[in-house]
């Protein structure tokens, strides 16, 4: 034969596939059984040659069975894994060594005999892993041992089985075969004598060898054949010396979805040099897989995803939001939400509340700022609390609310502080000087650390400092109040300044720029007018009916998570239909709204007759919280200027002018009323 | 809310594993526990990735197909993953089997879901049209479980030979 028309032969190497499953179970041995032991331990692995895609060798969690149990239409792959404790022991093992090692084991195998017995040890392979069973990553690197022989030589082009002379007595032959040969095996194929036979692999004999086809499951999608076969023709060869310089048939079987096995490929291949394996020591290996980048390396997979319990919670909850977001708020930002940072004051009904609708968008930083311990009467509507946290009698609303937030989402980061809200009109004496000094120093810092201030504690003078340092640090300030059956939930006008467009005019609309909105203490917290009694919002603060704090504070996140989503954020207009001039309703369809809808400064609601109403109201020039007098003030004089106001009221209203404003309506602000003093067994 | 009784499922699956294993088809029926529903009919298979960096990519992707106890109809669960053993989100499997068209159906059915009986996050095919579609399906099928395969597998790339269609003793 002219060596023209003689190509090398190429093989396709092996492509490893893991399943998680393979991950999941080396996971637990390492954590119940290995645990510091870092010995190798046989595994199994397996590939098909029904349908192959690649040319795969798959692993699953049977890997680490005793016996091998390769599923329907796969054939078994013997192999071992070098698990190591630590990322160092890893990169400095010998891996040239280590692929001699396990190359010489092969070698062995072929000689002995071991491998006619049991043809799947050349199927062999290895891992070297460190899984980093913290972090949910496995470093990993497969390698298929072969013994470095001198290349096989192709004869002639590839064909077809059923392109063969005879293929069909072949293809009936070869049916006969039990499927646990498959993996090797022999065609005997006598012409002249009309013996057509699939024998064992172990049937082995040099008589009336060029009348066999060597057969073998092969699980290339390729043209060339797959990687098991350069050990088949290495173990042959050593074994029948005589076919060096000779033609070798091989068969590669392959079935397709119909276990048709017509497309298998035959190859006629020859070796012109002799090697003998059993001088081990000189031969050289090859085998190591390469990366998904093409080079000589490891691998490296996160495991995170599905194999951390809090990063499933994580992943679930997020879904919710993503499948808004894809199918019906294409444009929603959930990153915004993820980022802020929310501070809680007051940990009590509402602030239970608000917490839980945070954790429920996604909101991942959240802290509450309470004085108060879980009592008796809290449990049932503070939804963050049990009756054993009353029991204990010593568990504080603040960081146990924080701790049962971390309970219910492990990737949210949450903080408690038990903290007293030092208010106006409440004098601090001598004895809680340092105290409060100490305090106000935390409660600044918190919320110079956060991007939005809740406010939800039960008086309306503790809304007083939250109000100014919101103010004073350019902070979104979104508000709620309770009254028995009525509700306020706002959000402060800002006090950060940018340009960008102002409000549109709007026929029968009133329009506020954020930057002109009130705050709390901007407004009469009078319920709004209608036929029904009036009712002061704070004054019955402690008797509401139960679904009112749950409503404000639905309102509460959702009217942050519009302002979050407007481009404008809280320097956003407010607009609200003016009353009294006719056709409100029809204005009040005109609102230009948001990504999530319109974007009012305030929503007053009623649960006697299930209304909302969405007023806006303008800045008063002398807040007692947030206007400039004010707020020039504190960053004067810091602390001096606090505790005067926590001294007297009074001093606030002098300093604003408002005393004079007092005087001609004592109706709009009502201080100092000793009916707001915090109690302990209130709803917070 | 489909006509399909766990009872008739498990008898519809069992029916349906009887053709495949005759078709030589590599379809499972794994039963987990004694509590039911506890038991789905499972098969895997290789696909390549259509688009992005990773096309030509393989992915093995598990299937099975559970018992609904609210919508009382079949369901497609699945599950895909790389080489490397890690998992597809919900996003990259909707790139995987849609990777043209936003506005498809399928967008509002292939979601994630706690599969009913290994109690994880799956992929699902959500089952609330289920039983409509089930019936503009020509002829009562006498097997819901294959005539819901052959409907929705195909969606993501669960293809069933033809001669489960000509096995006339169940369809």
């Amino acid at each position: 034969m002219s060596t023209e028309n003689e190509t090398i032969l190429q093989f396709a190497p092996w492509e490893s596939f893991v399943s998680p499953t393979f991950w999941h179970k080396l996971a637990e041995l390492k954590l119940d059984y290995d645990r510091l032991s870092d010995s190798k331990r046989s595994i199994t692995g397996h590939y098909t040659n029904r349908n192959a895609s690649g040319c795969l060798l798959e692993v699953d969690y049977t890997a680490y069975n005793r016996t091998a149990q390769p599923p329907k239409f796969s054939h078994a792959a013997i192999g071992t894994i070098y698990n190591k404790n630590t990322i160092e022991e890893f990169k400095a093992l010998d891996k040239l060594q280590l692929l001699v090692d396990e190359g010489k084991a092969l070698l062995a195998d072929m000689c002995s005999g071991a491998a006619l017995r049991d043809p799947s040890l050349l199927t062999r392979f290895f891992v070297l892993s460190f899984a980093d069973l913290k972090c949910h990553s496995y470093f990993y690197w497969f390698a298929f041992p072969c013994p470095l022989t001198p290349t096989l030589k192709l004869q002639g082009a590839v064909q077809k089985l059923r392109d063969l002379a005879n293929s069909s007595s072949y293809i009936s032959a070869l049916k006969s075969l039990p499927t646990e040969s498959q993996n090797f095996f022999i065609l005997y194929a006598n012409v002249e004598s009309n013996v057509f036979e699939a024998r064992n692999l172990s049937s082995l004999d040099e008589k009336d060898i060029e009348l066999c086809y060597f057969g073998f499951a092969d699980p290339s999608e390729y043209e060339h054949p797959a990687w098991i076969m350069r050990n088949y023709a290495a173990f042959l060869i050593q074994q029948c010396p005589s076919l060096v310089g000779k033609p070798i048939k091989f068969l590669g079987l392959r079935h397709n979805q119909q276990m048709s096995i017509d497309d298998s490929l035959v190859w006629q291949v020859i070796q012109t040099e002799a090697c003998d394996l059993s001088q081990s020591g000189d031969i050289k290996f090859v085998g190591w897989e390469l990366n998904k980048n093409g080079k000589m390396g490891p691998r490296m997979v996160s495991m995170r995803d599905s194999m951390d319990p809090a990063k499933l919670a994580e992943n679930s909850v997020n879904l919710n939001l993503k499948l808004m977001k894809w199918r019906l708020v294409p444009d929603l930002n959930l990153e915004i939400i993820t980022e802020t940072k929310c501070l809680l004051f007051g940990a009590g009904t509402l602030g239970c509340a608000v917490a839980r609708n945070l954790l429920s968008w996604g909101f991942k930083h959240i802290t509450l700022l309470d004085s108060g311990k879980v009592g008796f009467s809290n449990p049932v509507r503070q939804n963050l609390y049990m009756h054993a946290d009353a029991v204990a009698g010593n568990r504080m609303k603040a960081t146990t609310a924080a701790q049962r937030l971390k309970e219910i989402n492990p990737s949210a980061e949450t903080a408690g502080y038990v903290l007293e809200i030092p208010m106006p009109g409440h004098t601090v004496g001598e004895s809680l000087l340092a105290q409060t000094k100490e305090h106000l120093k935390v409660i600044e810092q918190l919320v110079q650390d956060h991007d939005v201030i809740f406010l939800l504690t039960d008086s309306r003078e503790s809304r007083w400092l939250p109000t100014l340092l919101g103010a004073a640090k350019e902070k979104i300030v979104i508000n709620a109040a309770l009254g028995f059956d009525s509700y306020l939930v706002m959000r402060h006008g800002t006090t950060r300044t940018e340009a960008g467009d102002v409000g549109q005019e709007i026929e029968g609309l009133k329009c506020i720029n954020g930057d002109q909105l009130g705050c709390y203490f901007c407004n009469d917290v009078t319920a709004p007018g209608n036929s029904l009694k009036d009712r002061t919002l704070d004054q019955q603060c402690t008797v509401t009916r139960p679904g009112v704090s749950n409503i404000a504070a639905s309102y509460a996140v959702e009217l942050l998570v519009a302002l979050l989503q407007h481009p404008r954020k809280e320097l956003a207009p407010a607009y609200y239909a003016q009353s009294g001039r006719g056709k409100s309703e029809e204005a009040a369809g005109k609102v230009p709204e948001g990504l999530l809808g319109i974007l009012p400064h305030s929503i007053r609601g009623m649960l006697c007759n299930y209304e909302n109403i969405l007023p806006a109201t303008q800045k008063f020039a002398q807040c007692i919280a947030c206007s400039a007098a004010v707020l020039d003030q504190y960053k004067k004089e810091g602390h001096a200027f606090l505790l005067k106001t926590f001294e007297t009221a009074k001093y606030l209203e002098d300093l604003t002018g408002i005393s004079e404003f007092k005087r001609l309506n004592s109706e709009i602000i009502d201080f100092d009323d000793e009916e707001f003093d915090m109690s302990d067994d209130d709803e917070n | 809310m489909g006509d399909l009784s766990w009872k008739d499922f498990l008898t519809q699956a069992k029916q349906f594993l009887e053709i495949s294993q005759k078709l030589g088809d590599n379809w499972v029926l794994e039963q987990k526990d004694s509590n039911e529903p506890n038991t789905y009919l499972k098969c895997s298979q290789k696909i390549k990735g259509q688009c992005g960096k990773n096309a030509g990519d393989l992915v093995s992707v598990e299937y099975h197909v559970v018992f609904s106890v609210s919508y009382q109809v079949p369901m497609l669960f699945f599950q895909a993953h790389r080489s490397d053993g890690s998992l597809l989100d919900v996003e990259a499997t909707w790139k995987m089997f849609m990777p043209e068209s936003k506005a498809s159906d399928l967008h509002q059915i292939l979601t994630q879901m706690d599969h009913p009986v290994l109690f994880r996050p799956y992929m699902a095919l959500h089952p609330c049209r289920t039983a409509e579609v089930l019936k503009q399906f020509g002829k009562p099928s006498c097997n819901q479980v294959l005539s819901f395969i052959s409907l929705y597998g195909p969606h993501v790339q669960l293809h069933l030979q033809n001669a489960y269609g000509l096995s006339q003793e169940y369809t």
